[in-house]
């Protein structure tokens, strides 16, 4: 068992959307970070800047207290609970805050008061619990008695909702890219994949017939599998037609030899032999018949085998039936026969020619042994069945001579001349493309009509 | 009537020689396919008995040149090779006839009776000139129903002279249908033999036409 190897486009596919994905998540995770980075920088220079501005507008006023020299211009230090806020403390006492804070505090850290003058960033939870970002810094004025802390707190809130504004913003474009680049990769596959589909086409083309070799260019990819191809193609060719061509050798070698020995005992069975001569020409000739018998059956099973399932067959059955007349013309000339063929332009059989000529000669031509004048060879299709038929206008065949006329080697009439072989291949052959063949009174003319079923191509 | 045989397996050779010897036939034989070409090309054949599978030149392109050059000798195909397949590539190469190996002699005598009686024109199996019939399937031969007794090259002349019936015969022309190539031909011996024939049908049946050759008369009666 071979491990499943799947779809390639599944594969390249599969390929793409996990890079697709990765690069987007990647991209996505660091535009984002960058973004934030960005934003709260952004904040904490402009939360340093009201820090700043704090610090250079507190003063000591008259009565020894910090005050304010003029209010911080941000509107937002006077809407209660705004969001922005300030605060100033002297030992752990709030002593001054901004009109956002209502009446609440900031809540420092303990340790939030060291005396180096260092601005410090905190979290601290707001008059709301809400989280702030907070700057922080001891500031000594010239005319204060003790140190002052200095506090600054923004809303994390708007930062958090720009951050989830921008995110959202982020991710579907994100994922718009992500369907785009899909389509896209599912487009280049598709594309990238077409010669496959030719392959196909081609391969189907060739099984049916109509093409013998790949002939298509292919991509410098493709083309060496191709060549391949065509190479086995040759190759299933040659050894068929060497098997062929070696069992024909063969037959024929053994062939001529029989036939000078049937001649030696024909001579010897002449009327005036002694009768131990006479029979032992009859032994001589039956034996002869009996291994004619055997060489062209075996000769039909070899080519019905050598055949079967041989790509880039198809036969065109007009040109092969009007062949097969100009034969029976010749070889029947003495009996004047009228054969005609009724066979429709582009009728085409799923198999080799030699094979549909030896089925159809051998019926034709039993056809005019038994024909009085006439001969009529017929073929129609059948959604995906040729059936070619054979008629003669003879004395026809009983049900049970039917039968006996399908065993091999049977002879219809010995008075006829031939060896009554011809069914015996015609079936074989038959039998190898998965057809039948089918005996009946002729409705024509009485006589036999012999019928090949047989696989059609389209 | 003359003969090439084409047949390269030496023992089916003699044997086709023997039997269509004394059947009348003079006989030439080849045994392999330039031979054959050379022979079927120069010498008057009336029919041709030709393998396939041969030495040195294959039968059916020694047939396909002979039908090019324009011989149109009877040719009748014997070979081992009995598909349908190569029986259409021999007949449209411009054979005959087509019999497969093993045959039966009668069956080849047969139709090699009729392939010559044929490439005359002749429909039936016995021809006929006034009271002389000729039996081609049997090789007799009766004047008003009384069988003749000739020998072989007395009916030979007289065969050929009855394919030709009405035709002038050069005495050439019986000579190189009569005898076969090897044989020591000798054109006077044909004079022998019309004598002996006019003797034994009797009336002038066999007229000389003077520098030409014979003629066999058609009575009119029997003229078609």
């Amino acid at each position: 068992m071979t491990p499943p190897v799947g779809s390639l486009r599944l594969r390249l596919l599969l390929g793409a959307a996990v890079w697709i994905l990765l690069a987007l998540v990647i991209a996505g995770l660091v535009l984002a970070e960058l973004f934030a980075r960005h934003v709260q920088d952004r904040f904490a220079v402009e939360l340093g800047h009201h820090l700043d501005q704090l610090a250079s507008s507190l003063r000591i006023d008259a009565e020894g207290k910090p005050d304010l020299v003029r209010p911080l211009p941000d509107p937002r230090f006077s809407r209660p609970l705004s969001g922005l806020y300030w605060q100033v403390s002297a030992n752990g006492r709030v002593v001054l805050r901004s009109r956002s804070l209502w009446d609440q505090t900031l809540a420092l850290p303990a340790d939030a008061s060291a005396e180096d003058g260092r601005v410090r960033q905190w979290r601290i939870a707001g008059p709301e619990r809400q989280p702030l970002y907070g700057l922080e810094r001891s500031l000594l004025l010239p005319e204060g008695p003790e140190s002052l802390q200095v506090v600054v707190a923004e809303d994390l809130g708007e930062l958090d909702a720009a951050f989830r504004a921008f995110n959202r913003t982020l991710a579907l474009s994100l994922a718009a890219l992500a369907v785009v680049l899909t389509v896209a990769a599912v487009v280049q596959v598709t594309l990238g994949l077409r010669p496959l589909g030719w392959l196909r086409d081609e391969l189907a083309e060739i099984r049916s017939g109509r093409k013998r070799r790949f002939q298509r260019p292919m991509p410098s990819e493709v083309q060496p599998l191709i060549d391949d191809l065509n190479a086995l193609l040759d190759h299933a060719d040659e050894v068929v037609e060497r098997g062929r061509l070696q069992a024909g050798n063969l037959a024929h070698g053994l062939k001529t030899n029989l036939a000078v020995l049937a001649n030696e005992a024909e001579r010897l069975a002449r009327p005036d032999a002694q009768r131990e001569d006479a029979e032992m020409a009859r032994l001589v000739l039956s034996q002869v018949a009996t291994m004619r018998r055997h060489i062209d059956h075996h000769m039909a099973r070899a080519r019905a085998a050598a055949s079967r399932g041989l790509p880039g067959t198809g036969t065109d059955v007009a040109d092969c039936v009007s062949a097969l007349v100009r034969v029976l013309q010749k070889v029947h000339a003495s009996r004047n026969l009228a054969i005609r063929a009724e066979v429709p332009a582009g009728l085409t059989f799923a198999g080799d020619r030699q094979d549909l000529e030896e089925m159809l000669g051998n019926l034709l031509d039993n056809a005019c042994k038994w024909a009085k004048g006439a001969v009529a060879v017929m073929a129609v299709r059948e959604s995906k069945q040729l059936i070619v038929s054979v008629e003669d206008d003879g004395v026809g065949l009983s049900s049970e001579v039917f039968e006996r006329a399908l065993s091999p080697g049977t002879r219809l009439d010995e008075s006829v001349p031939g060896t009554g072989l011809g069914l015996g291949v015609v079936r074989d052959l038959v039998t190898s493309y998965g057809g039948k063949l089918v005996f009946a009174p002729s409705s024509e003319s009485g006589g036999l009509r012999a019928s090949l079923h047989l696989p059609a191509l389209s | 009537m003359r003969l090439l045989v084409v047949e390269d397996d030496p023992i089916l050779l003699r044997q086709l020689r023997e039997r269509l010897g004394t059947e009348g036939y003079a006989v030439d034989a080849a045994i392999d396919g330039t031979e054959a070409a050379f022979l079927g090309s120069n010498e008057p054949y009336d029919a041709i008995v030709l393998d396939l599978g041969l030495p040195r030149r294959d039968g059916l392109s020694v047939l396909r040149s002979w039908r090019e050059e324009g011989l149109s000798i009877p040719v009748l195909i014997l070979t081992a090779r009995d598909h349908w397949h190569d029986k259409v590539l021999g007949i449209d190469a411009g054979a005959d006839d087509y019999l497969a190996k093993p045959f039966h002699m009668e069956e080849l005598l047969a139709r090699l009776r009729a392939l010559i009686r044929r490439a005359r024109g002749h429909a039936s199996s016995e021809l006929r000139a006034g009271p002389v019939v000729l039996d081609t399937r049997t090789g007799t031969v009766t004047t008003d129903g009384q069988p003749l007794d000739l020998t072989g090259y007395e009916f030979r002349v007289l065969s050929y002279l009855m394919h030709h019936a009405g035709e002038v015969v050069s005495r050439t022309e019986l000579t190189e249908h009569v005898y076969a190539q090897d044989f020591d031909r000798d054109s006077n011996t044909i004079e022998v033999f019309i004598g002996r024939l006019r003797k034994k049908l009797g009336g002038d049946l066999i007229k000389t036409v003077r520098g030409l050759g014979y003629r066999l008369e058609i009575p009119p009666d029997d003229a078609p």
